[in-house]
């Protein structure tokens, strides 16, 4: 067992429920580069956007307290989990009154041992792009895709320390690496409002309608995006922003994994391409 | 009354708001702002509609203006999406800050001080729910009531097909996933109420 690419994962809510096809895809290429992920016994919730800062903070230091007893750091895929298990994690670095709160909240004597990896750092910093382009199987040549890296992912960069948040490059060096065409794109920082979807739900579609408008002129054949609430909101909310405003967009939006496991040569069943709400079918006939 | 609405009327003014904000994980930084508005340009919910203006809460909340901010529906318009976080030239931590005044809000609610105007509390409540009895989320779940409590049964019934093609696709279950050291969970919840 390569212990340097060894991590406990944390797979998160959404990853067991509606971005199934993420922890799909993301077991199946993880397995194929080599990275080693044991599920985090016990994890519990993070958070997510919905609790407040000491609970989150707390929820979330309870799953860095498992890691440090198994002397494993953290893989979290969700960039939502990423941010929250980040912070809580920065919190108790820094001591002081925040991390007493903090570890007697949980009952843990946690003491900020373990780092917290995001999948797309762990691929293209650990791995390596040399090693994905080795691996690629089938060339994604003649595909445009638009990189969508949203808020979490990249921001802000004292949590996220992986990515330049003005100048992020992880996505578009994947897409590159697997063969395919990176298109330029302007909204590829921006939020798509998903926190917003149940209380304000005009503003949350405006948002994405407008991503999705520029992807779409720029003649794209699919979203490459690293976090499920964007991917719920450019996917399973496209044929609402469709119909809301009279417009076709009918844009395909991959989780970076799948669009990897389809260069590697991983077979659609293991990628959930299936579970995606817009085809995909277009992408994997290609 | 005052016969300019846009007065402020300083005898309402609390001016220990801001000492209130600063002492909550998160609004450690408010007294730092110096007013530059950089937060406004960055911000995608302003882009939209003007009204949620960051720069201008935290303004008003520095001048004790506890009540307008704490019963605002601008203060639950935040999408967390630290664009201003990471541009702020005096490291106010924005996102957090709003995470912090939301906190007080729900407290003031509690404590009958005030009316909030948003869904948003409501629907987090549900999904926070979920947490305290299973450890994780339960979708299908925190949906159902959270839309109920929002929207009522005809709210509800206007995701129906939105439910089916999630069932559809395999990507709502019908059990919750339970952690087994619940008791700790709910430990940290108390913990954190009795402060
Ligand atoms: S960017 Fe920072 S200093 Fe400038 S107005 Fe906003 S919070 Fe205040
Ligand atoms: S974090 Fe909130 S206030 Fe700041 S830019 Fe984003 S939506 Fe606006």
């Amino acid at each position: 067992m390569n212990l340097a690419y060894t991590f406990a994962y944390y797979p998160g809510c959404y990853l067991h429920a509606s971005a199934g096809e993420y922890d799909m895809s993301t077991m199946a290429v993880c397995e194929l580069l080599g990275i080693q992920l044991i599920e985090l016994d016990d994890w519990n919730c993070c958070g997510a956007l919905e609790a407040s800062n000491p609970l989150t903070l707390s929820l979330s230091a309870r799953n860095l307290a498992l890691a440090e007893k198994e002397g494993l750091d953290i893989l979290a895929p969700c960039s939502i989990c990423f941010n929250n298990l980040s912070r809580a994690n920065n919190a108790v670095r820094g001591g002081g009154r925040t991390k007493t709160i903090i570890n007697k909240a949980t009952g843990e004597n946690y003491q900020g041992e373990v780092e917290v990896r995001h999948l797309l750092d762990v691929i293209v910093n650990d791995i390596g792009l040399d090693n994905i382009s080795n691996a690629v199987k089938v060339p994604l040549e003649g595909l445009r895709s638009v990189p969508y890296y949203g808020c979490l992912t990249i921001r802000p960069s004292d949590v996220s320390k992986f990515e330049d948040p003005e100048i992020p490059r992880s996505l578009d060096d994947i897409i590159e690496a697997l063969g395919a065409d990176c298109l330029q794109f302007k909204h590829k920082k921006d939020c798509c409002g998903g926190n917003l979807l149940l209380s304000s739900e005009d503003f949350s579609l405006q948002i994405t309608k407008e991503i999705l408008s520029e992807a779409k002129e720029l003649g794209a054949d699919c979203v490459t995006v690293a976090c499920p609430l964007c991917h719920a909101m450019l996917d399973y909310q496209q044929s609402k922003i469709e119909s809301k405003y009279d417009i076709v967009i009918d844009l395909p939006i991959l989780y970076f994994t799948q669009l990897m496991g389809l260069a590697l040569g991983l077979r659609e069943k293991e990628l959930g391409l299936n579970k995606n709400f817009v085809s995909t079918v277009k992408l994997r006939r290609r | 009354m005052l016969e300019n609405p846009d007065v402020i009327d300083a005898s309402n003014l609390d001016p220990t708001f801001k000492y209130d904000i600063s002492t909550q994980l998160g609004g450690e930084n408010i007294k730092r702002c110096f007013q530059c508005g950089t937060c406004v340009a960055s911000c995608p919910i302003w882009t939209i509609d003007e009204g949620f203006n960051p720069r201008k809460i935290i303004r008003m909340a520095l001048l004790g203006m506890k009540e307008e901010v704490l019963s605002s529906e601008f203060i639950w318009f935040c999408s967390r999406c630290y664009a201003c976080y990471e541009q702020c030239p005096q490291d106010v931590r924005i996102t957090e800050l709003m995470g912090a005044i939301a906190s007080i809000a729900e407290r003031e609610e509690k404590d009958g001080n005030i009316k909030i105007r948003s869904t948003k509390p409501i629907l987090d409540k549900a999904f926070v729910n979920s947490i305290r009895k299973y450890g994780r989320n339960f979708e299908t779940e925190t949906i159902i009531s959270g839309v109920l409590a929002t929207k009522g049964i005809k709210g509800l019934l206007s995701y129906v097909s939105d439910g089916f093609a999630m069932l559809r696709k395999r990507k709502l279950g019908f059990r919750p996933e339970k952690v087994k050291e619940l008791g700790q969970i709910g430990g940290i919840f108390e913990a954190l109420e009795e402060k």
